[in-house]
């Protein structure tokens, strides 16, 4: 990285998180797509083959084209690691900014942006603002990590999952299994309310609604559909037993993977529990190093 | 591979007859769309008779629940208060023979829409896809409501499955 930033070293930056968004919001990856093909093999119902078929095709399209995955494009929502011989400046964080904004016009965006103070943002009774880049992203998630990098990962958080996400503690009872009962309780409904489904159940337990939340975060960041430990596999069968299927229709993949992050705990007999149900074209993420 | 049913607006009373639960149809034609904002001023000039002087014929079309931005379209849910109050009307008054969107909806919907040989039509959230098969769209009412306007747009073998008709529903 060059001590001294010039201007092209400023721009390649902003024009790498543009590219990052666009491709958050346009692509699936490899171990998504391979996901599905699985799925719609092993499915027997008509209607949830149907389904899953579309939206593959759906992220064949948007990947040629660079067009969004779904209208509702999503908040970003910025995660950034760092190595121990890495910086982080105001500057840098200005530019990831400029990187978003710009990204929100290519994609494009839909413009979500809500006019206004306190009260007219609550009760959108200010309107909306037409630029797709007038979107703040969220605050940035920032971890060390034991690599030499400075990476940063875009999620593109929709709508419908946030509706049906809930963070809550669970009392464990000193049981794994009463814990995952107790999510895969919160789960079934939220799946079945959400609709854009097949989901994939983003998970993250901690001591605080923070801690838990940012867990789940980087499940989202790090999760992989081809690799799933036994505490997600048992969570995303006992989801499936239901029946819900695709856009609801039935058949027996209502979740197509769990992505799970358990962090340190708290000495007591509580757990905090996030749980997000992702829908079909979650986790829209795409990562680069800057 | 399930078959397909090919269908083009303006629908015939026929064609809507014939069309049953889990049926997948591919839509051909010019639909509208419009959401929670619009759909219920259009009820509202539909019970006070006003509706005519627009000259929009709504008769045989299909109302698909989407905001038209520059992202695209894609659904919303149809169970939303003032989508899933605004079904009776469109087709009693309006002549709508689709509602188009995603979610489940309630038995008295179910029926009121057998009662008037109309149909619930789940489309999945594919806006890339759907992007690729639309070949018009127009602001046609209220564009003061942006994305949420009544927009008119022609589309080309939009897939959807049937949800409810003749007073069964897909998620029964």
């Amino acid at each position: 990285m060059p001590l001294l930033k010039g201007e092209a070293y400023m721009s390649d930056i902003i024009n790498k998180v543009a590219d990052c968004l666009v491709r958050a919001g346009s692509t699936f990856r490899e171990d998504q797509k391979a996901a599905y093909r699985k799925a719609i093999a092993e499915e027997a119902n008509g209607s949830a083959c149907w389904v899953m078929r579309q939206v593959l095709d759906n992220a064949i399209v948007a990947e040629n084209n660079r067009s969004p995955l779904c209208d509702d494009t999503g908040i970003p929502h910025l995660f950034l690691e760092i190595g121990k011989n890495r910086t982080i400046t105001g500057e840098l964080l200005e530019e990831i900014k400029e990187g978003v904004r710009m990204g929100l016009r290519k994609l494009p965006g839909r413009p979500m942006a809500i006019k206004g103070d306190d009260y007219a943002r609550i009760d959108q009774s200010g309107g909306l603002i037409e630029d797709s880049g007038a979107l703040d992203a969220s605050p940035i998630l920032i971890k060390s990590v034991d690599e030499d990098v400075l990476r940063l990962t875009i999620l593109m958080l929709g709508g419908g999952p946030a509706i049906r996400g809930i963070t809550q503690r669970v009392f464990h009872k000193h049981s794994v299994d009463v814990v995952i009962d107790e999510i895969v309780n919160r789960a079934i409904p939220a799946v079945s309310q959400l609709g854009c489904s097949p989901c994939t159940l983003a998970i993250g337990i901690g001591r605080s609604q923070f801690e838990a939340t940012s867990l789940m975060m980087e499940a989202m960041v790090k999760g992989d559909f081809g690799v799933q430990n036994d505490f997600e596999k048992r969570i995303t069968d006992k989801v499936n037993e239901a029946n819900i299927g695709p856009l609801g229709l039935g058949g027996k993949h209502s979740v197509l993977a769990t992505f799970a992050k358990v962090g340190p705990q708290r000495a007591s007999g509580v757990r905090i529990v996030a749980l997000r149900p992702c829908c079909c074209f979650e986790p829209r993420r795409a990562s680069v190093d800057i | 591979m399930q078959e397909i049913k090919e269908l083009t607006t303006p629908f015939s009373e026929e064609a809507i007859a014939a069309l049953k639960v889990g049926d997948v149809v591919s839509i051909n034609g010019y639909i509208f769309c419009g959401r929670d904002a619009v759909l219920p001023r259009i009820c509202k000039e539909l019970k006070e008779g006003v509706w005519e002087k627009r000259g929009i014929d709504l008769r045989g079309g299909v109302i698909f629940h989407t905001a038209v931005s520059p992202a695209g379209v894609g659904p919303t849910s149809s169970n939303k208060l003032e989508i899933e109050s605004s079904f009776e009307t469109l087709s009693k008054s309006g002549g709508i023979k689709m509602h188009l969107g995603k979610g489940a909806i309630k038995p008295e919907t179910v029926k009121m829409l057998a009662e008037n040989n109309a149909a619930f039509a789940i489309i999945p959230p594919v806006t890339a896809l759907l992007e690729s098969q639309t070949l018009e769209r127009e602001c046609v009412a209220w564009p003061e409501l942006g994305m949420e306007a009544l927009y008119r747009i022609k589309v080309k073998n939009y897939q959807a499955i049937i949800a409810a008709a003749k007073g069964r529903s897909i998620y029964e």
